[in-house]
Parts: structure tokens; sequence; C-alpha cells
């Protein structure tokens, strides 16, 4: 039996409390027992799940998480994504802590087997992550993953949706500075074992709501919103409600899963509006053929998703208030959208479901 | 401490904000339109700094880290905010916004409860 320590949480209305594995971070230990505990990203970014240490001792964990940036010296804050009671405690969370969708699934811990890996551009892999019992999530979330000998987890959201699903199928962009994506692109990871926490993320779609969809997706961003429209798809909420997608990409050459935006925008049955928008491609290059079923544009992905929106040229033909939007992407990516989505197309915050990484 | 000048009214457009410093504080600025009005530089949820994370509109401000919003003029909180914005007095004078500053204006981060033990 693994030593379990007490963590005890105060939120601004409410207390909590619960336990804690031997190295396990305090965020998934308190997300596993059922506590609604702030966060966004879980991974060190955003600075969401911040608290104040008012007794115990912890291990901080990533000392230069961007999330601590604004942490004053010797003011007892914690990421509680990174933090691990190393005796019982007692954190100050300045957040009011709400509860769970009923339906919610509660996140576990979870080790899973890598398999499926293909590249579909010159930066971008896809694979999947077989686990020994199938998971229930709601399209749009993601799970944190750690790789064998890389410290720390990465947050990837899936690509597809089932529920429940045996295996989840993610999408990486190689970056210079990622230890994960550095990882799976060195060599052949096929049959690696992986931790899982999840499934995070409340930028989720549930086919009970009943609102036209607009979701704006900066390349691998594209996962969480791929999930989120094979689901409206296959439960049939395409019928009765319109969707528009914006996926922005670099270069044409950078735009993967073509020709599965295809098929989904054929089940979409005239409903589902599929635009690529290309930020560096040189305009004398025109679309190549495997491109040619979708609208096309150059520019930002959120300044022509804005615009359309604003010209009622997006294929939604409701109002803002009768529009659910999504965005997912790059943090300055998913920042600029919002801001131009508030400032620009008066659409209220709680209309706004977003996923930022970094 | 005693009125501060902090900026040029001309400094800040309509229905903007910019952060401005005054006796080593750092104040935001806001152009209601008919008038300035004067917060603390970050937001009250997690200390974005308001200046790069702000959007106005409508005599709205959002900040976009988590989108809460608050009304520019009387920096009451619009959900999915929880806390208003603070505010310091603010008057014209010859072309500068001034700012009363008896004392900087902080948000608490958290309560602190030393009588209450049993948690």
């Amino acid at each position: 039996m693994r030593p379990m320590t007490r963590v005890a949480i105060a939120g601004r209305e409410r207390r909590f409390h619960f336990e804690a594995s031997a190295g396990e971070k305090m965020l998934f230990a308190g997300l596993r027992a059922g506590i609604p505990l702030p966060y966004e990203c879980a991974t060190g970014t955003c600075g969401s799940c911040r608290g104040r240490l008012k007794s115990g001792q912890i291990d901080a964990g990533w000392l230069q998480a961007p999330g601590r940036r604004r942490f004053k010296p010797g003011g007892g804050e914690l990421l509680m994504c990174q933090a691990v009671a190393q005796s019982p405690c007692r954190l100050a969370v300045a957040a009011d802590i709400r509860a769970f969708r009923e339906d919610d699934v509660r996140p576990d811990h979870y080790r899973g087997t890598l398999t499926g890996c293909t590249a579909l551009t010159a930066d971008v892999m896809r694979f999947e992550v077989a686990l020994p019992a199938p998971v229930r999530f709601h399209a749009g979330q993601f799970f944190v993953l750690r790789a064998p000998r890389v410290s720390g987890y990465r947050a990837y959201s899936m690509v597809s949706y089932a529920a429940p699903a045996e295996r989840l199928e993610f999408i990486v962009k190689r970056k210079p500075d990622g230890a994960f994506s550095n990882w799976l692109f060195a060599a052949d990871q096929n049959g690696a074992s992986l931790d899982l926490f999840g499934p995070l993320g409340r930028a989720t779609f549930h086919p009970d709501e009943s609102r036209d969809l607009f979701l704006i997706a900066g390349g691998s961003g594209i996962a969480g919103l791929l999930s989120i429209l094979e689901h409206a798809c296959n439960s049939g909420y395409l019928h009765d409600h319109k969707a528009a997608l914006f996926f922005g990409v670099r270069t044409w050459d950078d735009v993967f899963f073509s020709d599965r935006l295809l098929s989904m925008r054929q089940r979409g049955a005239g409903n589902l509006a599929i635009h690529i928008v290309v930020s560096e491609q040189d305009p004398a290059r025109r679309p190549p053929a495997r491109l040619s079923g979708f609208s096309t544009a150059h520019g930002l992905v959120h300044q022509a998703a804005l615009q359309a929106l604003s010209a009622r040229s997006d294929g939604l033909g409701r109002g803002a208030a009768d529009t659910l939007v999504y965005v997912a992407g790059p943090q300055p990516m998913v920042d600029a959208s919002l801001g131009a989505l508030i400032a620009g197309a008066n659409i209220q915050p709680m209309m706004i479901r977003y996923d930022k990484f970094t | 401490m005693s009125w501060k000048a902090v900026c040029a009214a001309a400094d800040v457009p309509e229905h903007s904000i910019k952060a401005c410093e005054a006796g080593g504080v750092e104040i935001l600025v806001a152009n209601v339109g008919d008038g300035f009005r004067a917060y603390p530089p970050v937001c009250p949820h997690m200390e974005e700094y308001l200046e790069d994370s702000g959007v106005c509109s409508n005599g709205v401000l959002t900040c976009t880290k988590h989108l809460w919003q608050w009304d520019m003029k009387t920096g009451e909180a619009r959900p999915p905010a929880e806390k208003p914005l603070l505010m310091y007095e603010v008057k014209q004078e010859d072309g500068q916004v001034m700012v009363f500053l008896d004392r900087e204006l902080e948000y608490e981060f958290d309560r602190d409860d030393p009588d209450d033990d049993d948690w």
C-alpha cells in the first residue's frame, strides 16, 4: 500500500480534503478524488491552479514553470499541477470551486502503450495510446502524457471521439524545445509505455447543446475540435445545427487530415463549412488538388474567422447569441481570437470555450 | 500622499486602457468616453497585466486570460468574474489625468483566517 498524504484546500466558499499518493501532483490527487479544483493546462504553463501553502511541506516541482512568473518571493505560492505534498498540507485557493458537470468523468492515472505513430506532415505526428480498459471522455477533452525518461507531463487533446474508447488518438507538433515531441520524433517509439492522467479540460461539446458551432483552430489545436466535430456528426447534431470550422496553418503543405475533413464535411450534409486559412503561404502558389473541396484564405485564422462572423458569411446564419464558439491553438492565437470575438463580434464570454497550449 | 499626475488625457484614446506609473505605483488608466478611471494594473483573478490581456468593448473590460469582465465605469464584476476592479479617485487638470494616491491598491489573493484551525 502506497503511503497517502492528506491535503486540505480552502476555496473562497468551500473546503475540501483529499489523499494524495506518494509523488502524486496535488491537482491530480484532488481531481481524482472528485474535487473540481481550478486548472486549465495542468502542465505548469497557465497558472490557473495557483494556491498558497498555509501549512505543511511540499516539493514545489518545476520552479521555472511559466505559470509561476507572477509569484512573489516568499509568498508561499505554488502550482497544484506541479506540487507534491510531503507532509499533510493545507492550502488556500482564491477561486470559487465549482461543481463538475454531472456526467463528467473523474480523471485518473493510466498506463498505456504507444502505437500507430504516423507522420502527417514534416512536423506533425499522429499516434495512439492503447489503454488496458476503455475510458470515457467528453469531446474536446485532453489527457496529459508522460514519456519514459522524459520529465513532466504534456497535454494533448484527443482527435477522435468514442465513448468509451480503448485507444486514444492524438497529434503532436514537433517543437525545438518540446521534450515529448522530440522523444516521439527521435526514433520509432511504438510499443513504449506512457503514463497518462485524464480526461481533463472544460472546452467540451455535448449533443444536448442547442446552438450552432463556430470553431477556430490554430495548427495542432485542431485535435480537440475534430473530436467535437466527429461527435457532432455521429450524434446527428449537424442535422439541425450548423457548424463552421476555421483551420489555420502556415502553408498548404502544413494542412493535415484533409481527407478526414472532407469526409466529415460530406457527413455534415451541407451543415458543416470548412475554411483553410494559411498565414505564410506565397499567394502565387494555388492550393493543391487535395484542398480543392475547401474554401481557402490567406491571413491569420482568427482574423479570417472574425471577418466571416461579421459579414455573416460563416455559413451559420444565426445571431452571435445562438452560436457556441470553440477556440484551440497556441496561446497568442487563442488570446488574439478571444479579444477579437469579444471586442469585434460581441460574443459573450459564456459562449466561448477555449483551450490554450504552448 | 496626494493627487499625482499619471498621464496626459490625450495619451489614452476613448474606450481604451493604458498602463501608467505615478510615484512608483503602477496604475491602469482607462478612458471611458466621458471621463477616466484608474485601477491597479493587474487582473484580480490571476494577476495578469491587463494592459496585455485586457480588451475594451462597449464599456466593458475583458481579461482574455480567463474572460473575467468588468464595467469600466464602475469596476463592477460581470460573470464569470468573481471580484470587482479596485479604483482610484481620478480627476482631470490641465490636460493631465490625476489620481489620488494615499496608498497603493492591491488585490488580496486570499483571506487569512488565523482563528480557524479546524480544517
